[in-house]
C-alpha cells in the first residue's frame, strides 16, 4: 500500500468560536500506479485531505501512512516524502516566482540538491511532460504567460522532481476547454507512461469519470461513497442527496435505458458510449 | 497563525460587545489616560479587579487573556532587568561586583511592569469585543472635529478597514504559498540567518505580485463603484449610542476620577 489513513480527522483551528472540523474519520488506501479521483462540494475537505498526504497539515486524530510508516512518527524526514509525493495546489499558477521558466522549474530539483547538468535534464523532462517546448521556453518570463501555459510551468516544476505520486488540486480550474483537455490529455499520458500515481481533485465528473480507476465522494468532511466510476456512477440519486451531478455521458446512457432496458451505462469514454447507443438503437 | 489575523476579535453578545464602538473607544482613552495617572499599587489593584470583572463580564476566555500577554513578554523582560539593575536609591538587596539590586530599582520596575500589563489587557478588552468595521467607524467618527485641522479622517478609517480586510486574505495566502514552496522541498526552517533569508525570496515574490493585483483589482472596484470618499457620504451602518451607552461611559469616567483624585 502506497498510502494509507487510518481514521484521519482534521480540525482547523480547535478550541476557538471559529473551529471547523474539516475532515471526519476518513479511512482509505491508495496502491501504487492507480488514477485516484476525488470528488466533492465545495468546502467538503478535499484540499484539507490531499494536503495531509504530504505531511503538509498534521492530522488532529488518526493517522496517516506512506509505504507502510506513519509520517509524524519520529524517525519520519518529511521533506523527503514531499519529493516523492508531489502536491500541485489549486490556481498554482500563484507560486511561480524566478525571473525565467526555466529557474523556476529546477527550483524542485535544486531542492533536491541535484546541480549542473542534471538540472537542465529534469528541465527539459518537465517542459516537454506537459507539452512545453523546451528550447522555446526557458528564457521567457513566468510572468509574461498566458494562464494556461503557466498552470503547465507550475506542473513542470512539480513534475521535475520527478516524484512517485502527483496530487492535483483542481488543475483544471478556470481554463478553457480546449486548454482543459489537452491538461487532462497531459495527464492521462504522464500516468500510462511514467506510471505515476495520480490523485485527481476535481469538480468535473467527466475527468473523473473517465480517468480515474477509483472515486471517493466526499461530503461535509466525510467520505461518503467510494468505488470504480462504473459503481459510484451507478445511480444518480445518491449523489443527487450530496449535491453532485452525473457525468453528462452517464445520464445520458442512464437517460436512454429508460427507454431501452439492456442499454450499458457503465461507458465513460464518447466512442465507446457513441457505439452502444448506436449499437441499441440500430437494433430496433 | 489565523488567530491573530482576525485583528483579535471574538464575536460575542456581551453587554460590552453591543456598546457603541465610540463609548468604548473613548473609555479606551479615559482608562489609558488613568494608567498613566495612577501613583499606588493600591491604585493598580483597584484598576485591575475593574478590568478583570469587565473580562470576565464579557465572557472572554482566559486564553485570549495569556495570548495576548504573549507579545509583549520581552519588553517586560527588559523592564525589568533594566530596572532592577540600573535603578539605583533605598536598600541594597543583592550585589555583585559593580551590579546591585536596590529597593527604587525593585519598586519602579514592578511599577512599570503592572502599568505595561494593564495597559495591553486594557486594550484587549476593547480590540477582542469590537469588529474592526465598528472600531474604523468609532475612529472616524472621533476624528471628525479634527477634519478642520486637515485631518482626513474619512480616509484614515477606510485605509484601516481595507487593511484590516486583507490583512487575513494575505496571510492565508502566505500559508498557501508557503505550502505550495514547501511541497517543492523549499526549506523555511533550517540554516543560517542568510540562508533563511534568501529562501524567503519564492514566499515573498509571489505574495508581493498577489498584493498588488488584489490592489489593483479593488481600486478598479470602487472606482467601478463610483466611490467618493469624505463630505456628504453617508453611511449604511449608523452608530446610535444608547442610554445605557452612556452610562457605561459615565461609569467609566467616574471610576476613574475617584481613583486619581483619591491619591490612588
Ligand atoms: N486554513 C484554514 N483555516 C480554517 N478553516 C479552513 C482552512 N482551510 C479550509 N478550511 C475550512 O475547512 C473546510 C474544508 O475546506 P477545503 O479547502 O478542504 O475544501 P475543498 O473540498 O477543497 O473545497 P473547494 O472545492 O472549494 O476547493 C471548509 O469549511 C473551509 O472553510
Ligand atoms: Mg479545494
Amino acid at each position: 500500500m502506497l498510502i494509507e489513513t487510518r481514521k484521519l480527522t482534521h480540525t482547523y483551528m480547535p478550541g476557538t468560536p471559529f473551529q471547523v472540523e474539516a475532515l471526519k474519520d476518513v479511512s482509505l488506501k491508495i496502491r501504487r500506479g492507480e488514477f485516484i479521483g476525488i470528488i466533492g462540494e465545495t468546502g467538503s475537505g478535499k484540499s484539507t485531505l490531499v494536503q495531509h498526504f504530504n505531511g503538509l497539515l498534521k492530522p488532529s486524530a488518526g493517522e496517516i501512512l506512506f509505504k507502510g510508516r506513519n509520517i509524524w512518527g519520529a524517525e519520519f524526514n518529511l521533506r523527503k516524502l514531499r519529493s516523492h509525493v508531489a502536491l500541485l495546489f489549486q490556481f498554482p499558477e500563484q507560486q511561480l516566482f524566478e525571473e525565467t521558466v526555466w529557474k523556476d522549474v529546477v527550483f524542485g530539483p535544486r531542492n533536491l540538491g541535484l546541480s549542473g547538468e542534471e538540472l537542465d535534464k529534469r528541465a527539459r523532462y518537465g517542459l516537454e511532460l506537459v507539452g512545453l517546448d523546451y528550447e522555446a521556453y526557458r528564457e521567457r518570463s513566468p510572468f509574461n504567460l498566458s494562464g494556461g501555459e503557466k498552470r503547465r510551468v507550475a506542473l513542470a516544476g512539480v513534475l521535475a522532481m520527478k516524484p512517485e505520486v502527483i496530487i492535483l488540486d483542481e488543475p483544471t480550474a478556470g481554463m478553457d476547454p480546449v486548454g482543459r483537455r489537452n491538461l487532462m490529455q497531459q495527464i492521462e499520458k504522464m500516468h500510462k507512461e511514467e506510471n505515476l500515481t495520480v490523485i485527481l481533485v476535481t469538480h468535473n465528473m467527466e475527468d473523473v469519470s473517465y480517468l480515474a480507476e477509483k472515486i471517493y465522494i466526499f461530503s461535509h468532511g466525510k467520505m461518503v461513497l467510494q468505488g470504480a466510476p462504473a459503481e459510484v456512477f451507478k445511480s444518480a440519486t445518491a449523489l443527487e442527496e450530496i449535491g453532485l451531478n452525473l457525468p453528462p455521458l452517464t445520464d445520458l446512457l442512464l437517460k436512454l435505458k429508460e427507454k431501452k432496458q439492456e442499454m450499458r451505462t457503465d461507458l465513460f469514454s464518447v466512442e465507446e458510449a457513441a457505439c452502444e447507443i448506436l449499437y441499441h438503437f440500430k437494433k430496433g | 497563525m489565523r488567530s491573530i489575523t482576525l485583528g483579535h476579535y471574538l464575536p460575542g453578545d456581551s453587554l460590552l460587545h453591543r456598546m457603541d464602538p465610540r463609548i468604548k473607544l473613548l473609555s479606551l482613552f479615559i482608562l489609558i489616560a488613568a494608567l498613566f495617572l495612577i501613583k499606588t499599587f493600591l491604585g493598580f489593584a483597584i484598576f485591575c479587579v475593574f478590568v478583570l470583572i469587565v473580562f470576565f463580564n464579557a465572557g472572554l476566555p482566559w486564553r485570549y487573556f495569556l495570548r495576548g500577554l504573549k507579545p509583549i513578554f520581552y519588553i517586560v523582560f527588559f523592564t525589568i532587568t533594566l530596572h532592577f539593575l540600573f535603578t539605583k536609591g533605598g536598600r541594597v538587596y543583592w550585589h555583585w561586583g559593580p551590579l546591585t539590586v536596590e529597593e527604587a530599582g525593585i519598586y519602579m520596575g514592578s511599577f512599570m511592569t503592572i502599568r505595561l500589563v494593564l495597559l495591553v489587557i486594557t486594550t484587549l478588552l476593547i480590540t477582542l469585543t469590537t469588529s474592526p468595521i465598528a472600531f474604523a467607524d468609532g475612529i472616524e467618527f472621533l476624528l471628525r472635529p479634527f477634519r478642520r485641522l486637515g485631518v482626513p479622517g474619512h480616509e484614515i478609517a477606510m485605509m484601516m478597514t481595507i487593511a484590516l480586510r486583507f490583512i487575513p486574505t494575505l496571510m492565508e495566502e502566505g500559508v498557501k504559498i508557503r505550502n505550495a514552496q514547501m511541497a517543492r522541498g523549499a526549506d523555511f526552517e533550517t540554516g543560517n540567518v542568510f540562508l533563511r533569508a534568501r529562501s524567503l525570496v519564492p514566499l515573498l515574490v509571489p505574495l508581493f505580485i498577489s498584493a498588488f493585483r488584489r490592489a489593483d483589482e479593488l481600486a478598479l472596484a470602487m472606482e467601478a463603484r463610483c466611490y467618493r470618499g469624505g463630505e456628504n457620504r453617508t453611511k449604511m451602518r449608523q452608530l446610535e449610542a444608547t442610554p445605557l451607552d452612556y452610562w457605561g461611559l459615565v461609569a467609566v469616567a467616574g471610576f476613574t476620577l475617584a481613583l486619581v483624585c483619591c491619591g490612588a
